[in-house]
C-alpha cells in the first residue's frame, strides 16, 4: 500500500523535507546556555588569572596580614549583626501584615517594602548629613537594617500567605500557646523564607560600597575600591577580592539548604486559606507605634533630609540640565543591559524549564554563582582585563559598563524569565503546530504573548537595578559622563548636600513607584499561572 | 449536543459558502460535514527509543480512514510516543508512518506538524490561556468571510454555543476537553488524534463527554485515534482497538472480537476479568473441571492441551446447591457494583482455583452460600504450550473492578 502510494504521487512525499536532525533545540540551547556561562564566570577567570599573575607567594602575603583581618572582623560582625536584625523585623512585620487584623495592612505592605527600592547609599547619604553619631560601626547597623531588612520581609510575607493555617489551629489544639505556636509552627513552615532571605542579605552587605564609604566604615568592599582606584595598587585590590568572594561563595553555600526548606513548606496552589487573622487586641496602638517609628526611620529620613537639603542649602538648584543629561546616560546604559541580561537569561530559562536534565540543572546553578561577586569585583575583574589583554580597549567604555551590569544583575533577569518562560508549556506550542502554524507563527502569537509580560516585566526589574548601581558606575562609566547615580556622589564627596539631594530624590522617584508595580505584578503572576492550566 | 439532523447540515453550507479553504494547503470541502475523502493511515515498523530506552518496538499498525479507533496500553507501553511520532512532535528512528499512502515519515524525510493536517488534542485540553474561547477555536482558521460563523458553528456542535467570548480558566474541565475538540476539527484534518482527553474528568462527566466527542468527530468524517489505558473506554468508544504492549501491537480487532478473542492470556485479562481453565480439546469441545464446553473456533485436534478462556457473564450461577446441570460451588466473597456484582467463587472440588462471576446486582449471594455454575455459550481457547514452559499464571481471582 504504502509502495504503490508512493509511486503514485510523488510530489507529495519529496515535498517538505526537514534533513535528518535529532534533539537539535537542546543542544542548542545547552550550547547557548553553556556560552552564557562563560561569560558570566568570565570576571572569576579573570580574577584568578590576575592573582596568578602576580604570584601565588605575593597574593598569600598580601592576604597574610593584619589588614585582612580587621576588614574580615569588620565585614563578618556587621553581617552577622544585620542579618539577625533582618530576620526579626523582617519576619515580624510580614507577620504583623500577613496574619493579624492590622488596621491599614495594604498601606503598611506598600510602606514596608518601599525602603528596599531606595539605594542604600541614598538611605545613608540622608542619615550621615543630618546625625554625626550615625557613623562607623552603629551607622552602618542603623542603615543596612533599615535598607535591607525588606529581603527578608518579602520572601516571608508570601510564604506566609501561602501557608496552611490548619497547622496553627492543630498546634493550638494540641495545648501550645499563642508565642509558642508563632515561634514553633508560623516561624517553623517560613523557615525556608526567613533563611533564604538572610542570604540575600548578607549577599547585599558584602557587596555594599557606598553606604560604608558615606559613613566611614572600612570593609573588604571599600578597601578593594581604595586599593584600585585611588592607589591604583591592583594586587592587592586582587587578592582581598578573593577573599571577598570566598566569603560570598559561603553565603551562597547557605543556599540551597535553605531553598530546599523552603519549597517543602510551600503548600499548592489549591490550599485556599480561610482568612482567619489574629486580633491584636490592646496591642494594636503600640504595634501602630512601631511600625510607623520604622517606617519613619527607613523611608521618612531620606526623604525628608532630601528634600530639607535641596531647599535649606541656599544652593539654587539649577541643576535641570545636569539631571536630565545624567537621567539620559542612566536610561541608556541601564536599557541596553537590561534588555542584554533578559536575552542571556533567555536560553538558560528555556533549557531549565524545558529540560530538567542534569546539565541545565548544572548549568543554572552556575549562573548562580554570580551572586557572590560584588559589584566591585566584577568591575575591577573587567576593567583591568581589559587594560592588560585587550591593549585598554573598551576601558571605561559604555560596552564595559553595560557588559558589567548584565553580569551582574543577571540572576535578577532569571528569576523574573523563569518565571515567564514557565507560562508557556511545550505542550501549546505543539497544539499550536497541529493546527497548522509555522514556528514563527506559533512564536509570534502564542509564545510571546504568554512570556512577553514577565519578560517585560523582568526588563524593568534590571533595568532599576541597573539604574541605581552606584559601585561598578564608578568603576566603569565612560570619562566625561555622568549618571544619576555618580553625579549624586559627586556632589556628595564634594559635601554639596544641597546640590546632591535633587539627585537623590530622582533616584528614589524613579526607583519605588515601578518597583512597587513589579512587586503587585510578580505577586500575581502565580494565580494568574493556577487559573490558566 | 447537536443531533445529527438536517438543520445543522444547513447551517453548516450557509456557513462556509464565503470561503473554501482552511488554513492548510489542501483544498477543504465545502462543507464542515462533507465527507474528507477519508483517508486510513499506516505504520510499519516503527522504532523510537529515548537514550538507551526502548519505548517502540517496531510497530506496525493499520487504521482504515474513517475508523474511531483506539490505541490501548499500559501506562509506559509506548502509546503516547507513538501518538506523538503521528502528530509530526516526534522523530520516529526508524519506520514509516503513511497517511492515505503518502509517507509522512521514513528514514528520509519527516513531514513537520504544521504541514500534516493531523489534528491533536493534548491531554489537559492545553487551550492557549490568553484568547478567548473563540479565539482557541479560530486558532488555525485564517481571517477570511465566514470565519465567525464557522466558529459558532463548530462551538455549537460540542455544546459551547454562547460561551465563545469566555476564557479558558472560565471553564470546566469537561467544557475545556470541547473546546480542544472544536479547535483540533477546526482545521478539517484528515487525523484526530485524542491523548486521555478524558483522564482528567470526574467519572459522571466522562460519559457525556465521550459521547459527545465521539458524535464530533464522526460528523466531521475524521480518522480519529484515541489512546487511552483504560479498557473500558477503549471497548466502549472505538470500532477498532490496537493493544500496545511493550512497544508492539499486540492485537488489532474490533472491541468484540478483543474481548471474546484475545490473541493470548495475558491480553485476555487486560481487557477484563478472565477465568483461565485447563483442559484437553476433543474436535469443537472440550472437556474442563466445569464440564464438557462448547468452543467457538472451529475445530481442534483431539486431545490437545489448551486453556479456556470463561468471561465472568460466560458463568451462569443459580443459588441453589444440588438443583439442575453444573458443578457445585461456594461463594467466597461478592464485590457488589449496583447494577451487577461480580462473586468469586470455589468449586466443591477444588479441582480450578477461585473463579470470578458476573451476577445482576439484584441477586444476593452471601458467603457461604451454595451455588451452581455452568458456563454459557461457546468459549475461546488457546492451545496449552507444553509441559515445563513457561505456564500462563493460575487466573486471577480478586474480584476487581471489571469492565461496567
Amino acid at each position: 500500500m504504502i509502495a504503490t502510494g508512493v509511486a503514485a504521487e510523488p510530489p507529495a512525499v519529496a515535498d517538505p523535507v526537514v534533513p535528518a536532525r535529532r534533539r537539535l533545540p537542546p543542544l542548542f540551547l545547552l550550547g547557548a546556555s553553556g556560552a552564557v556561562a562563560v561569560v558570566l564566570l568570565a570576571p572569576l577567570l579573570f580574577l584568578l588569572i590576575e592573582a596568578s599573575g602576580s604570584g601565588a607567594g605575593t597574593i598569600a602575603h598580601l592576604i597574610w596580614r593584619p589588614l585582612t583581618a580587621t576588614l574580615l572582623w569588620n565585614t563578618v560582625r556587621l553581617t552577622v549583626v544585620v542579618t539577625a536584625l533582618c530576620a526579626v523585623i523582617g519576619t515580624l512585620t510580614a507577620w504583623l501584615v500577613e496574619c493579624t487584623d492590622l488596621p491599614g495592612r495594604r498601606i503598611w505592605a506598600v510602606l514596608l517594602v518601599i525602603p528596599f527600592a531606595i539605594p542604600d547609599f541614598v538611605i545613608s547619604f540622608g542619615w550621615a548629613s543630618i546625625s554625626t553619631w550615625v557613623q562607623g560601626f552603629q551607622g552602618a547597623v542603623l542603615v543596612m537594617t533599615l535598607a535591607v531588612y525588606p529581603l527578608v520581609y518579602l520572601p516571608v510575607a508570601a510564604s506566609l500567605r501561602g501557608a496552611d493555617p490548619g497547622l496553627e489551629d492543630a498546634a493550638r489544639s494540641l495545648g501550645l500557646g499563642r508565642v509558642r505556636t508563632f515561634l514553633r509552627v508560623t516561624v517553623g513552615q517560613a523557615r525556608g523564607a526567613i533563611l533564604g532571605g538572610c542570604v540575600l542579605v548578607a549577599l547585599v552587605i558584602l557587596a555594599e560600597y557606598g553606604a560604608f564609604e558615606i559613613l566611614g566604615y572600612q570593609t573588604f568592599t571599600t578597601e578593594i575600591f581604595t586599593e584600585f582606584q585611588v592607589s591604583f595598587n591592583v594586587p592587592t585590590a586582587c587578592a582581598l577580592s578573593l577573599v571577598l568572594v570566598v566569603l560570598g561563595g559561603v553565603v551562597l553555600g547557605a543556599e540551597p539548604v535553605a531553598r530546599g526548606k523552603g519549597r517543602a513548606v510551600r503548600t499548592g496552589a489549591q490550599a485556599q486559606r480561610a482568612i482567619r487573622r489574629h486580633r491584636l487586641g490592646r496591642a494594636t496602638l503600640p504595634v501602630l507605634a512601631a511600625l510607623a517609628l520604622l517606617v519613619a526611620l527607613a523611608l521618612g529620613v531620606p526623604v525628608g533630609t532630601s528634600v530639607y537639603w535641596m531647599f535649606a542649602s541656599g544652593v539654587p538648584f539649577l541643576t535641570g540640565v545636569s539631571v536630565l543629561d545624567a537621567g539620559w546616560h542612566t536610561a541608556l546604559y541601564s536599557g541596553v543591559a537590561a534588555a542584554l541580561a533578559t536575552l542571556l537569561a533567555l536560553p538558560v530559562a528555556l533549557l531549565a524549564v524545558r529540560h530538567s536534565g542534569r546539565g541545565g540543572r548544572l548549568l543554572e546553578r552556575s549562573t548562580y554563582l554570580v551572586l557572590a561577586m560584588p559589584g566591585i569585583v566584577i568591575a575591577l575583574a573587567i576593567s583591568y582585563f581589559a587594560e592588560r589583554y585587550a591593549g585598554g580597549f573598551g576601558y571605561q567604555s559604555a560596552p564595559l559598563l553595560i557588559a558589567a551590569y548584565a553580569i551582574l544583575f543577571f540572576p535578577l533577569a532569571l528569576v523574573g524569565v523563569r518565571a515567564s518562560v514557565a507560562h508557556a508549556p511545550v505542550a501549546l506550542e505543539e497544539a499550536a503546530r497541529s493546527l497548522g502554524r509555522r514556528p514563527d507563527e506559533v512564536f509570534l502569537r502564542v509564545t510571546l504573548p504568554l512570556i512577553g509580560p514577565g519578560l517585560a516585566a523582568a526588563f524593568c526589574l534590571v533595568f532599576l537595578a541597573c539604574a541605581t548601581e552606584l559601585t561598578a558606575t564608578l568603576v566603569l562609566v565612560p570619562t566625561g559622563v555622568q549618571t544619576l547615580a555618580t553625579q549624586f556622589w559627586a556632589y556628595q564627596q564634594n559635601l554639596s548636600y544641597g546640590q546632591a539631594a535633587p539627585f537623590a530624590l530622582v533616584i528614589i522617584a524613579i526607583a519605588a513607584v515601578p518597583s512597587y508595580v513589579l512587586a503587585r505584578h510578580f505577586d500575581r503572576l502565580p494565580s494568574r499561572a493556577g487559573s490558566a492550566s | 449536543m447537536t443531533p445529527g439532523s438536517g438543520a445543522p447540515l444547513a447551517a453548516d453550507r450557509a456557513a462556509s459558502a464565503g470561503g473554501s479553504t482552511g488554513s492548510l494547503p489542501a483544498p477543504g470541502p465545502a462543507s464542515l460535514d462533507a465527507p474528507i475523502a477519508t483517508e486510513g493511515l499506516t505504520t510499519s515498523d516503527l522504532h523510537k527509543a529515548f537514550g538507551d530506552h526502548p519505548v517502540l518496538r517496531g510497530v506496525d499498525l493499520t487504521i482504515p480512514g474513517g475508523t474511531f479507533a483506539a490505541v490501548l496500553g499500559a501506562s509506559g507501553s509506548g502509546k503516547t510516543t507513538l501518538l506523538r511520532i503521528l502528530a509530526g512532535f516526534e522523530r520516529p528512528d526508524r519506520g514509516v508512518v503513511a497517511v492515505g499512502g503518502v509517507i509522512l515519515d521514513d528514514d528520509h524525510h519527516h513531514l513537520r506538524a504544521e504541514r500534516r493536517r493531523i489534528g491533536y488534542v493534548p491531554q489537559e485540553g492545553s487551550l492557549f490561556p490568553h484568547l478567548t474561547v473563540e479565539g482557541n477555536v479560530g486558532f488555525g482558521l485564517r481571517a477570511r468571510e465566514g470565519r465567525e460563523a464557522e466558529i459558532a458553528d463548530l462551538l455549537e456542535r460540542v455544546g459551547l454555543s454562547g460561551l465563545g467570548s469566555r476564557y479558558p480558566h472560565q471553564l470546566s474541565g469537561g467544557q475545556q476537553q470541547r473546546v480542544a475538540l472544536a479547535r483540533a476539527l477546526a482545521v478539517r484534518p484528515r487525523i484526530v488524534l485524542l491523548d486521555e482527553p478524558f483522564a482528567s474528568l470526574d467519572a459522571g462527566l466522562r460519559a457525556t463527554v465521550r459521547a459527545d466527542v465521539r458524535a464530533a468527530v464522526q460528523r466531521s468524517g475524521a480518522t480519529a485515534i484515541l489512546v487511552t489505558h483504560d479498557q473500558d473506554e477503549a471497548l466502549s468508544i472505538a470500532d477498532l482497538v490496537a493493544v500496545i504492549r511493550d512497544g508492539v501491537v499486540a492485537q488489532v480487532a474490533s472491541p468484540r472480537d478483543l474481548y471474546e478473542s484475545p490473541v493470548d492470556p495475558d491480553l485476555a485479562r487486560f481487557v477484563g476479568e478472565a477465568n483461565l481453565i485447563e483442559g484437553t480439546s476433543y474436535g469443537s469441545t472440550a472437556e474442563t473441571p466445569l464440564g464438557w464446553l462448547e468452543l467457538c473456533d472451529g475445530h481442534r485436534p483431539s486431545r490437545q492441551q489448551i486453556t479456556v478462556l470463561v468471561r465472568p457473564e460466560q458463568l451462569r450461577v443459580t443459588p441453589s446447591a444440588g438443583g439442575g446441570p453444573g458443578v457445585a460451588a461456594r461463594v467466597v466473597e461478592t464485590g457488589f457494583h449496583g447494577h451487577d456484582a461480580l462473586v468469586r467463587l470455589i468449586t466443591e472440588d477444588a479441582a480450578v482455583a477461585p473463579m470470578i462471576a458476573r451476577v445482576v446486582g439484584g441477586m444476593r449471594l452471601e458467603p457461604g452460600a451454595q451455588v451452581t455454575i455452568k458456563v454459557v455459550g461457546p468459549a475461546h481457547c488457546w492451545p496449552r504450550p507444553p509441559a515445563g514452559d513457561a505456564n500462563p499464571d493460575p487466573p486471577a481471582a480478586e474480584p476487581k473492578a471489571g469492565p461496567g
